[in-house]
């Protein structure tokens, strides 16, 4: 069963909608019990990365978040913040991340030119291929793609196989991820149309 | 009496044609010196949008009017959006109270009635009528066409003002504001002294569905909807799900015997389209009870209730009845189409 | 390459649909709902909704709407009109909207801003600033659905949501609403300069040209449009309509 973490940040509603449209059976817990037994884990995100890594480890999910990601290996789709969680560390924050794919969180601030370009990073914006995945199957020639992005801090891989998406804010930085079972998506595709279903359902279907 | 109306109109022929294009030149004459001669009802709808295109080539200023009961579908206002655009037309919109109409349909549902989608299209026929007036329009155009829908046999369903309004009474709960209620007095106002003309031109001229939808397609990027009247949602739900089930009419039945009638389509595969279910849009029966306030529970035990008819509920029926020479007169002189006085005044049905 | 967001701003009166001209005199537009469903059919950026008349009313949200238009849409949603309970805007967020729109709210109690970022994030909060011009030509800040002046001007104010942690602006001018005459640029340029966040014009929009010239002459990062989205042109029936992709990818 997809299982969404409820730890108490995410646009929730949102996601258990798009799942729903696209028929697929979605639960959100935030019981230790009901992740056990999850075969896939959706992990939300919105807000600040020590409150989100605090939360986790309050609610007695890091361990077990661990172990469904590094031993029993299903499949984890991280999205917006919850996709910085799976990186190291973040400049946002003092606390470490999950770690399930080497990379780091940097901030906008400080690397753009702000005048011309607005921190947040929000609106529509397109996404290019970069290493093959499952995740992004069947969008064609990813011409028109494009996802709801909003968010001030981007991840950097450090291998960058990693990265299975890229897109442009004043220069590149990975908008998607992908390191095993350990999936990542900074933008939303809950909020992303049929954009956003398309990749729900590829990672329904894995 | 598909083939009476066929004579009496002279369908498809040059005779029919010229009759036509004399009403035409009629219509002109009268709206000279207005901004508009002629309103067309428009919906997003196949016969509506060639109606306009046919009316603008005939070198008619239509003002097109649509009466907005706050169920389209977006295909329906993107159709309405690139005929007029192309066209060039003007929209006069009516736009209903949506919880006033909410409460009306919800009244017809309750009523047992099978006429949950009358209020939309007398609602409309008001719109048209009072768009004509604002503008000193004296003719309305309408897309009908007996070929390709054929006239409903009497038993199946019927509509006008007293009936809605009654059944409104007694299971409404909201106050009707808002809602166009054509009643008797509304629509005597229109025919005898407003004195506007319904004008029906593909009864005179050889019309086909499948050319004019394949014409809108190619001209405008007009874009099909699946099926009858889908591209609003009351009445989908009506012609797939409330009609078939609970009443057992299966409206394509008209549709496709017309069709067959006329040549457009063989017996095989109209039989082969009837035995395929109506199709239905996902969620359309949950947006349904949502809008209308009906838990699941309710609306099953309100499907599983016998049927009710018009007959059951106060109606201006024996009144038309009564009046039948008045609207044979009427409808001579194009005041009412051919088919009202054909199926609300006849005792008999037909 | 971040494209320039259009974002139908829908007004609500009651549980209906309404558009205004200079904030005042409503046309009826229809069911909020299901115009949501057009426009989401119709693959619209993002949706602003307004409650206009719960200020005035001291109404809160109507919740059961919002979680019937939440439920519908697969874009960015924002709710503005009778914010002032962070209890609530916490409810706005888990029914599904991204963001919330504070106006008079921000006048009567200036921290409550601060406290919304900070416990949602700023991206989550759009200032909403309403102004207009008086007799000598200047601009005032309006609140409570533009019934109420406040002594601010909007340069100021906009300065002053910016530093409480606002994350976007909605800048409005109550001259233009409903006119199809255009954006006010000089108002939406001024404050453009003076602000970092990203300030989305409203109030004015005809025309897909009108749209262009706020963007570039203007400054503004975003737009809001109403009656050219709900209308089939000045003047005309009402139609839910949404200019075609691809006149805005070439325009913008």
């Amino acid at each position: 069963m997809l299982t969404v973490v409820d730890y108490g940040m995410g646009n929730l509603g949102s996601i258990v909608n798009m799942f729903r449209k696209i028929g697929v059976q979605a639960v959100v817990t935030a019981e230790p019990a009901g992740i056990e037994r999850a075969d896939k884990l959706l992990l939300p995100g919105v807000g600040a990365f020590d409150t989100a890594m605090t939360r986790i480890k309050q609610q007695g999910l890091l361990d077990l978040l661990n172990k469904k990601a590094m031993v029993e290996k299903v499949p984890i789709l991280g999205v917006c913040l919850g996709m910085q969680l799976l990186t190291d560390s973040s400049e946002e924050g003092s606390l470490p991340g999950l770690g399930w794919i080497p990379a780091r969180t940097l901030a906008f601030k400080g690397r753009l030119d702000t005048g011309r370009f607005k921190v947040p990073h929000m609106g529509w914006n397109i996404v290019e291929k970069h290493t093959e995945s499952p995740l992004t199957a069947g969008f064609g020639s990813f011409e028109e793609v494009r996802f709801y992005f909003v968010h001030s801090y981007f991840v950097k891989c450090d291998d960058d196989r990693h990265s299975i998406l890229k897109t442009t804010y004043g220069f590149h930085f990975d908008s998607g991820v992908q390191n095993g079972n350990i999936f990542g998506a900074q933008f939303h595709p809950e909020k992303s149309h049929t954009f956003g279903m398309r990749l729900f359902r590829n990672f329904a279907r894995l | 009496m598909i083939d009476d109306l066929k004579e009496q109109y002279a369908t498809g022929t040059s005779a029919g044609e010229a009759r036509l294009a004399a009403i035409v030149e009629r219509i002109k004459k009268d709206g000279k010196g207005r901004k508009y001669d002629c309103v067309v009802g428009v919906s997003g709808g196949t016969d509506s949008s060639y109606m306009l295109y046919k009316a603008v080539e005939w070198g008619l200023r239509p003002l097109a009017a649509h009466y907005d009961n706050t169920w389209n579908s977006a295909i329906a206002t993107e159709n309405i959006k690139k005929v007029l655009k192309r066209l060039k037309v003007d929209l006069f919109t009516y736009v209903v109270d949506n919880k006033e109409i909410d409460d009306i349909f919800r009244s017809f549902f309750l009523a047992d009635a099978p006429e949950i989608d009358g209020p939309t299209d007398l609602a409309l026929a008001e719109v048209l009528y009072r768009a004509a007036s604002q503008h000193g329009v004296k003719y309305i155009l309408e897309g009908h066409s007996f070929m390709t829908e054929g006239v409903a046999p009497l038993a199946n369903i019927y509509f006008d003002g007293k009936y809605i309004r009654s059944v409104h009474a007694m299971f409404g709960r909201l106050p009707m504001k808002t809602y166009p209620l054509m009643d008797f007095a509304a629509f005597m106002k229109w025919i005898v002294f407003k004195r506007i003309r319904k004008v029906r031109p593909f009864w005179y001229m050889a019309y086909r569905k499948e050319d004019a939808r394949a014409f809108l397609e190619k001209d405008c990027d007009w874009m099909y909807y699946s099926g009858h009247h889908l591209e609003n949602r009351m009445t989908a739900f009506n012609h797939s799900y409330y009609l078939p089930k609970k009443f057992g009419i299966d409206l394509r039945n008209l549709s496709l015997s017309a069709s067959v009638r006329s040549g457009q389509m063989s017996r095989q595969e109209a039989l082969q389209r009837y035995s395929e279910p109506p199709h239905l849009e996902d969620d359309l029966l949950e947006y349904f009870k949502k809008r209308l306030g009906l838990g699941d529970e309710e609306f099953e035990r309100v499907m599983r209730r016998p049927p009710k008819s018009y007959r059951d509920y106060p109606t201006y029926k024996s009144l038309f009845e009564k009046l039948r020479p008045f609207f044979y007169v009427m409808a001579k002189m194009d005041l009412v189409p051919m088919s009202f006085y054909i199926k609300y005044t006849s005792k008999t049905g037909v | 390459m971040l494209r320039t967001r259009v974002i139908p701003c829908l007004l609500l009166n009651d549980e209906s649909l309404v558009k205004t001209v200079k904030f005042d005199a409503y046309t009826y537009i229809g069911d909020p709902v299901n115009t949501v469903r057009i426009f989401n059919e119709l693959e619209v950026d993002e949706l602003v909704f307004l409650d206009i008349t719960a200020s005035r009313q001291s109404r809160r949200p109507n919740f059961t709407i919002l979680e019937d238009i939440a439920n519908e849409c697969f874009m960015p949603l924002a709710y503005g009109g009778g914010v002032c309970d962070i209890e609530d805007v916490g409810r706005i967020f888990g029914i599904g909207f991204e963001k919330v729109v504070i106006n008079s709210h921000a006048v009567e109690a200036p921290d409550f801003i601060r406290r919304v970022a900070d416990k949602f994030g700023s991206q989550s909060v759009i200032g909403s600033i309403d102004a207009r011009k008086n007799l000598f030509g200047r601009y005032e800040v309006f609140t409570h659905g533009g019934t109420r002046k406040v002594s601010r001007n909007p340069l100021e104010w906009a300065q002053e949501l910016e530093r409480l942690g606002a994350g976007e602006l909605l800048l409005t001018s109550m001259d233009q609403d409903g006119t199809w005459a255009g954006f006010d640029i000089k108002l939406t340029a001024s404050v453009t300069s003076k602000v970092q966040i990203p300030v989305i014009a409203n109030g004015g929009a005809g025309t897909v040209r009108h749209i262009v010239d706020v963007v570039r002459k203007g400054g503004a990062s975003a737009v809001a449009v109403g009656s050219m989205v709900v209308f089939q042109g000045k003047d005309l029936g009402v139609l839910v309509n949404f200019p075609g992709k691809k006149e805005l990818e070439d325009a913008l």
